[in-house]
């Protein structure tokens, strides 16, 4: 086994780790203070992708200023889907909100394939070709730059729900609705923010899988979306750093394993190849997860 | 109450009326056409590719009609294409082709891209006996399977073995000899190959197709990483890292178009995989051109039909004429998914023509003896016909490398092989690294994770008897 391989391999894990988490923050968030599951999460990152995309043809600027406007505009969007959307039906019963969101998204798909028709569309980052040397690992900007700023959204994003007056209202709407709305907590509004916020990260998750080379396409966001979920369940529905340390883990395992896999069978002297096992490692790691803890690793047991 | 009864009476009688008439008009209508179920990747991830297909059918059905239609036993019949979309999965494949054949009664099937879905729903065309002129899936398997009636089955696009055989043998006579003349190689060295392919019936048929080729061929070349994914992946990263450290001379994906743009911009850009990347005659399409930018610079791409290069010969106005009358219609140039589909449907037409009706039967018959001459790709003798044995019709087929072309922004492809129809030579690029063995390593840190992971697991075990 070369350990060069190995790190650089655990660098193409963290990538997918980011993704994942920002993902997943947006749809634990939304989970935690509405107690909405949003199947249609992955088309807001699609649709993240897409305003990155049309903003960059229209103004050129440089990719990564462009995240945060992606972002307000899905951030609006989403809004936009709980007011119209998710709020009338909400307590009307869960199978209304799994039909609700599985009509949306077919419903983005739908339209931005006949807005924008089918094809494929790219962002060319301006630090494409600059590569950082690590030792003897070559390691293209892009990665650590997407890395740098997922770290930054998470700070930001503890910071906020921690230290603001917001936050901490969004977090007791998360934790009892009703005594939050007894102390005086409009919950509907944080509804909507947790909306809008779960959406901007989507977008935000969106916007950095464009700039690293990625192509969207109205369908994009279905596989993240299958991670995101299973990055929700592995941390404990509703718990924020549990989607964190799961979206993580999940990134690295899914590509780490199959290399370690490859080298165990070569052990016992078997040439096979393990990188096509991806998805079902992530699952497999769910599988184990929910056996021996079906909560979730941060999730509070009756939840 | 009179009036109003002789007024309800007037009403209906003549709503009756207008309906008989207008199932009459229907009838004479249907009677006067022949209906084509254009069956494709309309929506979802080949949808690019589904799309092309069915604007190209498009444009041969208008060209027919407006030339007068088929003429069928002395009546001039118009060609009504119905859309087939099979959503990319093969659930969709199986409820469009039952729906066209028993809720739009077509006469007869064309299309059906990649394999896998092919293979699911011919399934229900066989069943129906209904004539398939299959134009866009490459396994072998779709008219060499015997778990169905294939004789209604003509596959008018290469096989997987083709694609494999034509590719290696290029590799064996072109690229090889210019790695080792470069670098000096010892002529009994074997050619690193590595192997990336799809898993599904396409991209296992490629691989099959490349070590039948190296076998058949007796060459000197060796497969040194084999690795498959899964259709519409996306992150091939960690899978270019791992081919990257078994050190290959040349690169062949088994790729879809959107795939194939990922491996080789991912391989240059992320992995720094410097080689000459191959490449499957699907991707022959202006969106990979767009799609791949400059990584794709040098790599090589098997073709039959493309949008920018066209082999020098008898078919050049034909296929110029096609492109310019495809970009008219739709404002884009036609893919090779396009070309096939497009002589698709003239060959259901001439079909039809020479069956003298559209009896399924009858057309099956005629499709097995049809003779057309090549219309916009080039085909072996000059014919479109299908082998007596498994119905396959034969391509010539060439090979391009991407060149970059300033005045677009974008490469384009030159013709390099062979000789009959060659554009320019093969061009070794100065960025390319070659493979060599790696040194063999003592066990050391597979041996310890073994180990280590046996231990594990016997702890656990232990733990839970206790």
């Amino acid at each position: 086994m070369d350990i060069g391989v190995l790190i650089q391999i655990l660098v193409w894990g963290i990538y997918a780790g980011c993704i994942y988490i920002l993902l997943a923050i947006g749809l634990n968030l939304i989970f935690g203070v509405m107690k909405v599951v949003n199947f249609a999460h992955g088309e807001l990152l699609m649709l993240g992708a897409y305003a990155a995309f049309w903003i960059y043809t229209f103004s050129s600027i440089n990719p990564y200023l462009i995240v945060p406007l992606s972002m307000l505009l899905i951030a609006i969007l989403g809004i936009f889907i709980e007011r119209l959307c998710f709020r009338p039906i909400m307590g009307t019963g869960k199978l209304n909100e799994i039909f609700l969101s599985l009509g949306l998204i077919y419903l983005f798909q739908n339209l931005v394939a006949f807005l924008w028709s089918t094809n494929s569309r790219y962002i060319r980052s301006p630090y494409g070709e600059v590569v950082v040397h690590i030792g003897a690992i070559k390691l293209p900007l892009d990665y650590l730059i997407i890395i740098i700023v997922t770290i930054v959204f998470l700070i930001a994003f503890q910071l906020f729900m921690k230290k603001t007056t917001t936050g901490r209202a969004m977090r007791a709407t998360s934790q009892n609705r009703e005594a939050a709305a007894l102390m005086g907590i409009n919950v509907e509004r944080m509804d909507m923010l947790s909306f809008a916020l779960g959406s901007a990260l989507a977008a935000a998750a969106g916007s950095l899988w464009l700039i690293s080379g990625q192509m969207a396409n109205p369908y994009m966001g279905a596989i993240p979306a299958i991670k995101a979920f299973a990055v929700v369940i592995i941390g404990g529905l509703g718990s924020i750093p549990g989607a964190i340390i799961a979206g993580m883990t999940l990134g690295i395992a899914e590509n780490v394993v199959p290399y370690f896999m490859q080298a165990l069978v070569a052990v016992f002297g078997y040439e096979m190849s393990f990188t096509g096992w991806k998805d079902t490692i992530a699952f497999l790691i769910l599988i184990i997860v929910l056996i021996l803890r079906p909560t979730g690793i941060f999730g509070e047991r009756g939840e | 109450m009179r009036k109003y009864g002789i007024l309800v009476t007037v009403v209906i009688v003549s709503l009756l009326l207008a309906i008989s008439l207008g199932q009459l008009a229907g009838a004479e209508s249907e009677a006067d056409e022949i209906k084509i179920g254009l069956v494709a990747p309309l929506t979802g991830g080949a949808s690019t590719t589904g799309t092309d297909m069915w604007e190209s059918a498009v444009l041969a059905a208008d060209e027919i009609n407006a030339a007068g239609g088929v003429n069928v036993n002395g009546v001039n019949m118009q060609i009504t294409l119905v859309k087939g979309d099979t959503e990319t999965s093969r659930e969709g494949g199986v409820k469009v082709v039952t729906k066209l054949i028993t809720e739009d009664e077509v006469d007869i099937l064309v299309g059906g891209f990649s394999s896998g879905i092919t293979s699911a729903d011919q399934v229900v065309a066989a069943e129906h006996k209904v004539p398939f002129i299959i134009t866009g899936a490459s396994s072998p398997t779709i008219t060499h399977r015997t778990d169905i009636d294939t004789s209604y089955f003509f596959h008018h696009c290469p096989t997987t073995d083709d694609y494999g055989e034509s590719t290696i043998l290029f590799v064996d006579e072109i690229v090889k000899p210019e790695i080792y003349e470069q670098f000096d190689f010892p002529a009994d060295r074997p050619l690193r190959l590595a192997v990336l392919y799809q898993d599904s019936a396409y991209g296992v048929g490629v691989y099959d197709g490349i070590k039948k080729t190296i076998e058949n061929y007796n060459l000197n070349m060796e497969v040194v990483a084999e690795e498959k994914f899964k259709m519409s992946e996306t992150d091939f990263r960690t899978t270019l890292t791992v081919i990257k450290a078994a050190e290959p001379d040349v690169v062949y994906p088994a790729a879809f178009l959107n795939e194939q743009t990922l491996i080789v911009s991912q391989g240059m850009r992320d992995v720094s995989l410097n080689t000459i990347y191959l490449s499957v005659e699907c991707n022959d399409d202006p969106d990979y051109y767009t799609g791949v930018e400059r990584w794709g610079e040098y790599s090589i791409q098997e073709s039959r039909f493309g949008p920018y290069a066209i082999p020098s010969g008898p078919l050049q106005d034909a296929v110029v004429k096609f492109r310019d009358d495809f970009e008219a219609k739709w404002g884009a140039p036609p893919s090779m998914m396009g070309a096939s589909t497009y002589e698709g449907v003239y060959i259901a037409a001439e079909a039809v023509k020479d069956a003298g009706t559209r009896d399924k039967g009858a057309v099956r018959d005629a499709l097995a003896g049809i003779e057309m001459t090549q219309m916009v790709e080039a085909m072996k003798d000059g014919v479109i016909t299908f082998t007596p044995d498994y119905r396959e019709s034969k391509f010539e087929l060439y090979m391009q490398q991407l060149i970059w072309d300033e005045t677009v922004g974008e490469t384009r492809p030159k013709i390099v092989w062979p000789d009959s129809v060659k554009e320019t030579d093969f061009v070794l690029p100065d960025w390319y690294e070659p493979g060599s063995a790696p040194t063999p390593e003592e066990p050391g840190f597979e041996a310890v994770f073994a180990i280590a992971g046996l231990l594990a697991v016997a702890y656990l075990v232990l733990r839970r008897q206790k």
